[in-house]
């Protein structure tokens, strides 16, 4: 249960290094209007956004890194 | 072919390295490509008629790092 409260979105993304989330954070922030969270033992960023699924697993694979979409994740 | 070098900052590890790599080298026009951990950069023979510093550049960026051209 990595994902806090608010944050909606969960996604795989197959990091394996501080590298690897710290390309997931910054092509994040350009994109804009997302709040998110990055676990990275487990692969998963949980993201909180205005955006919809497919532009943000676009994103995420911009990073050349293998990404899905795991569902949505009700804030409790 | 031409040659470029692109200044990356944000790898940690070789596999930051290697999807740098494949992603680039997958591109249009990318002949070789050569990633150095230790010397913060890649070196890449490319075909001027399909890609530019400035595109290269672009494709290293918008993985998530700075990437940045030698002038
Ligand atoms: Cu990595
Ligand atoms: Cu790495």
């Amino acid at each position: 249960m990595a994902c806090v409260d608010l944050l909606k979105h969960e996604f795989f993304v197959d990091m394996t290094c501080e590298g690897c989330s710290n390309a997931v954070t910054r092509v994040l922030h350009r994109l804009g209007g997302v709040q998110f969270d990055i676990d990275l033992p487990n692969k998963k960023v949980c993201i909180d956004s205005e955006h919809n699924v497919d532009t943000l697993l676009e994103t995420l694979k911009k990073t050349g890194k293998n990404a899905s979409y795991l569902g949505e994740k009700s804030a409790q | 072919a031409k040659s470029i070098v692109v200044g990356v900052e944000g790898m940690t590890c070789n596999s930051c390295v290697q999807t740098i790599e494949q992603h680039v080298g997958k591109m249009n026009g990318i002949h070789n490509i050569k990633v150095s951990l230790e010397d913060k950069n890649a070196v890449i023979i490319y075909d001027s008629k399909l890609q530019t510093p400035a595109t290269l550049q672009e494709a290293i960026y918008d993985m998530g790092f700075e990437a940045t051209l030698a002038d």
